[in-house]
């Protein structure tokens, strides 16, 4: 079960965050600024994945942002680094060559999209297409 | 709420406006601005027209993004849950998770609203239960059970997979819901024939066996069922996944599962299927051979591959082979990979060997661990070295003294943290200790560690041990060398009856070095303990030897050093022995330290001054017929001690010659494995030193040790 899902760009700055448990607001600050903290200064050639607390964080770095995952110990990391990939085309697809701005301008569209690939911390689908017109039928209402 | 004219409209701030505004405004202004921007929020939110409600809710949005705490915006955005505008209720529930948890008091009104909404069409229904998947809480997943169990019956895959993902959640929060819906899902979900649906529904039994693991018997069909014909690598992951759990619970089922691995182990090229695979048999499959050995060859490949990744994970799956002929096989890639691997991995691979390290792979382990430290990983590598040594009183070590005088000197030179100094210091006490006759090989042991330590005059350098000695109250810091250094002293302090001349004579030309006493001025009372030690060994073979002018300089050299630097006093006979060295004070001395003191020694009270107006004689206790008795049972225990001393003797003959047979056996036996792994260790071992693993022994020199010294002597 993925935890939390954390956007973070170099500087620390979190553009998007999804909690799939509860944790209360002070926690939330503790627990961007350490996961941002553990991952910022990972080389290249260091895995993508490690121990955080008793869960572990899965992450990927694009360009200037860092998409970090939380996910329970007995999660398999390759499917979590391919749910990260996942996101970051459909993004592509959606918002045409996208960068951070685009996620800082419309964050509700990037938090959409994230609720038609996962609910209640478990991957529903992942299957681009399906996504991406689950998100345009979405917009012909709005 | 109010109405906005087509003027102020003009002038109201859309998101776009607050986020550029928000980035360009300086750190000291940021919270004039926020204030100013929520104020005008409270007012927006309010309107009655919907563009400007939906502009001000993501701008608050926004805003909690930032770190602004929204929570007062709590009934309004539940509010605008219910709004008839589709595109303000997907922003509330959107925006939901920031104000809503599961304590909140606005939960209540939530219901109402959702049994609303999934009434309405496919794609607000599919928004509502995205929402209710994030903020459910007991009450209000007990009020929506049975619209979200109507839901996974829809005719839109979309709403069922959600519907079964909320059900997942409704369930682990609440498993008293489970008996009698959980058939119903089956019952679907038996029929279903979308993936992303079937998908879901393995993760709503993966849910459920984490709160029921005793309901698995209803999941076992459908996983086989769907194991043995889906084609979904990611729905594959999910069913290995569900199978593992479902095997540890019914050990039949593992059976079933051999052909269908076999044939997605061969066919799929998808490196996380065969990770979870590969997992899955070694965890479970170690019975099978053909199967265990397919999934051998491919963790091979993840081990060597250039991704560390995917050598991270062929390691993890390594901690699950249960005995160390298993790892045996892999070794060689695993301490390939070790040259390449970042730091977390280096420590999977230490935990690896700290588990299955055995005798027949213990020198190479141990030499090339010694080879290829680093600075980052140095000291968790000595750590690791170190209980590996020490592991079950050293049942990893053949030849303890290949592992003194080789591999010890190379690890004390490596260490660099107070830790491993501690720990190397247990390592070399229990070694000594448990190895009857080794101590004649401290003299060489302390050359070639301390050689160095004369030439490096950095004795404060890194991080310190502050110690208060208990009976001065002296403060002093210890380094890691400082440490090793003491217990080295030590060691051969007792050491000193079992070295000849010409080792007692390296000593002390190795103390005379001006560095030591100034470098090591914390570890002056243990040398002048040594000193001490060392000349009366020379003077009872000796007296006329060159050296003891040079014993009694140096002891007046720490004297001094000691005098100066703190209030020790040293004791009257001390200072009587240098200055006046009677050999018959000597002489007595020497028989007090050769064997135990027996707790009333009238001879001993002769050589010691009683203080004015103390009458020795006379009895301190109370109870003088309790001293009496004391007397007599030692005197009893001193005249029973020899005989009891030949026993012992004889005994521990037996069990040394019987130790000697099967280790001659066992080398034997172990001849041939080891030629290939070790070609360095003589075939015919020169002497056998056997380890005492039977029970803890107390510290200090073992009498059998002494006995044994005088009998070569």
């Amino acid at each position: 079960m993925i935890r939390f899902i954390l956007l973070q760009n170099r500087q620390g700055k979190t553009r998007l965050s999804k909690w799939y448990v509860y944790y209360d607001d002070a926690e939330k600050v503790k627990l961007q600024n350490e996961v941002h903290r553990l991952i910022v200064c990972r080389d290249t050639k260091h895995t993508n994945f490690l121990e955080f607390r008793n869960y572990k964080i899965i992450y990927k770095r694009y360009a200037g942002l860092f998409f970090a995952l939380c996910v329970d110990v007995s999660d398999n990391e390759l499917t979590m680094l391919e749910l990260i990939h996942l996101y970051v085309e459909v993004l592509d697809k959606y918002f045409g060559n996208v960068c951070e701005l685009d996620i800082v301008f419309n964050f509700n569209k990037a938090y959409s999209i994230f609720d038609e690939m996962i609910v209640g911390g478990e991957i529903i689908e992942t299957s681009k297409q399906v996504i991406i017109n689950a998100v345009k039928n979405i917009e012909l209402l709005d | 709420m109010f109405h906005l004219s087509q003027m102020d409209q003009i002038f109201l701030k859309s998101l776009a406006d607050v986020v550029r505004t928000s980035r360009t405004t300086s750190q000291y202004d940021k919270l004039t601005f926020t204030t100013q921007t929520i104020a005008d929020i409270k007012n927006e939110i309010q309107s009655r027209q919907e563009s400007v409600r939906y502009q001000a809710l993501l701008k608050l949005f926004f805003l909690a993004m930032e770190g602004n705490n929204i929570r007062w915006a709590e009934f309004q955005i539940i509010n605008l849950m219910g709004s008839g505008d589709f595109q303000l209720k997907l922003g509330a529930q959107l925006a939901a998770h920031l104000v809503i948890d599961t304590q909140s008091q606005g939960l209540i009104m939530v219901t109402n609203v959702f049994q609303k909404e999934f009434k309405n069409g496919h794609v607000e229904c599919s928004a509502t239960l995205s929402c209710l998947g994030t903020i459910a809480n007991k009450d209000l997943s007990d009020s929506l059970l049975p619209h979200v169990l109507k839901l996974t019956t829809n005719t839109k895959p979309l709403i069922r997979k959600k519907a079964i993902a909320v059900l997942s959640k409704i369930f682990t929060i609440n498993p008293l819901n489970i008996p009698g819906n959980l058939e119903m899902v089956i019952q679907q979900l038996q029929k279903e024939t979308n993936i992303s649906v079937l998908a879901c529904g393995i993760s709503l039994f993966c849910s459920v066996m984490k709160v029921a693991p005793k309901l698995y018997p209803l999941f076992l069909s459908i996983v086989y069922d769907q194991i043995s014909k889906q084609k979904s690598n990611w729905l594959l992951i999910k069913l290995v996944r569900i199978s593992n759990k479902l095997i540890s619970l019914e050990p039949r089922f593992q059976g079933k599962l051999i052909e269908h691995y076999t044939r997605l182990l061969n066919q799929t090229n998808s490196k996380s299927l065969q990770y979870e695979l590969i997992y899955s048999i070694m965890k479970y499959f170690k019975n099978h051979s053909q199967l265990y050995e397919s999934a051998g060859d491919i963790l091979k490949q993840f081990l060597n591959h250039q991704d560390p990744n995917l050598r991270c994970l062929g390691l993890e799956c390594l901690t699950h082979i249960s005995s160390s002929a298993g790892l045996m096989e892999f070794q060689e890639q695993i301490l390939e990979s070790f040259k390449k691997s970042d730091y977390f991995s280096k420590l999977q691979i230490l935990q690896l060997f700290k588990d299955f390290t055995n005798q027949q792979n213990f020198q190479t382990v141990i030499e090339f661990f010694i080879k290829y430290s680093d600075l980052e990983s140095n000291h968790k590598i000595i750590e690791s070295l170190i209980f590996i040594i020490m592991k079950d009183k050293f049942i990893n070590v053949d030849d303890p003294e290949k592992l003194l005088l080789m591999y010890i000197p190379v690890i004390a030179q490596k260490i660099d943290t107070i830790d491993n100094a501690i720990r190397f210091k247990e390592l070399l006490f229990e070694l000594l200790t448990r190895v009857p006759g080794l101590k004649v090989y401290s003299d060489q042991l302390c050359n070639q560690i301390l050689q160095t330590y004369a030439i490096q005059s950095d004795s404060l350098q890194g991080p310190t041990l502050n110690i208060v000695q208990r009976h001065t109250q002296l403060k002093y810091s210890l380094n890691h060398r400082e440490i090793i250094f003491k217990s080295l002293i030590m060691i051969v302090g007792e050491s000193v009856k079992l070295l000849k001349l010409e080792a007692l004579t390296n000593i002390i030309k190795f103390l005379e070095q001006l560095n030591i006493l100034n470098c090591y001025e914390s570890s002056l009372s243990d040398i002048d303990s040594l000193l001490f030690k060392i000349y009366i060994q020379i003077i009872k073979t000796d007296p006329s030897n060159d050296l003891i002018p040079q014993i009694e300089q140096l002891i007046k050299n720490i004297y001094i050093k000691l005098h100066n630097i703190s209030i020790v006093k040293i004791s009257f006979f001390y200072e009587s022995l240098i200055l006046n060295k009677t050999k018959d004070q000597l002489d007595q001395l020497y028989n007090l330290y050769a064997e135990d003191l027996p707790p009333i020694n009238l001879e001993a009270q002769k050589l010691i001054k009683p203080p004015e107006g103390l009458d020795i004689t006379q009895s301190f206790q109370i109870d003088i017929e309790e001293i009496e008795k004391i007397k007599n049972s030692n005197n009893d225990q001193l005249e029973q001690k020899p005989i009891i001393q030949q026993l012992q003797q004889i005994e521990s003959n037996q069990t040394e010659q019987e130790d000697q047979n099967t280790l001659i056996q066992k080398q034997e036996e172990n001849e041939e494995e080891l030629k290939p792994l070790n070609s360095k260790i003589d075939p015919i071992p020169k002497k056998v030193f056997t380890i005492n693993r039977d029970e803890e022994l107390p510290p200090g020199i073992n009498q059998n040790d002494i006995n044994k010294s005088k009998e070569e002597e």
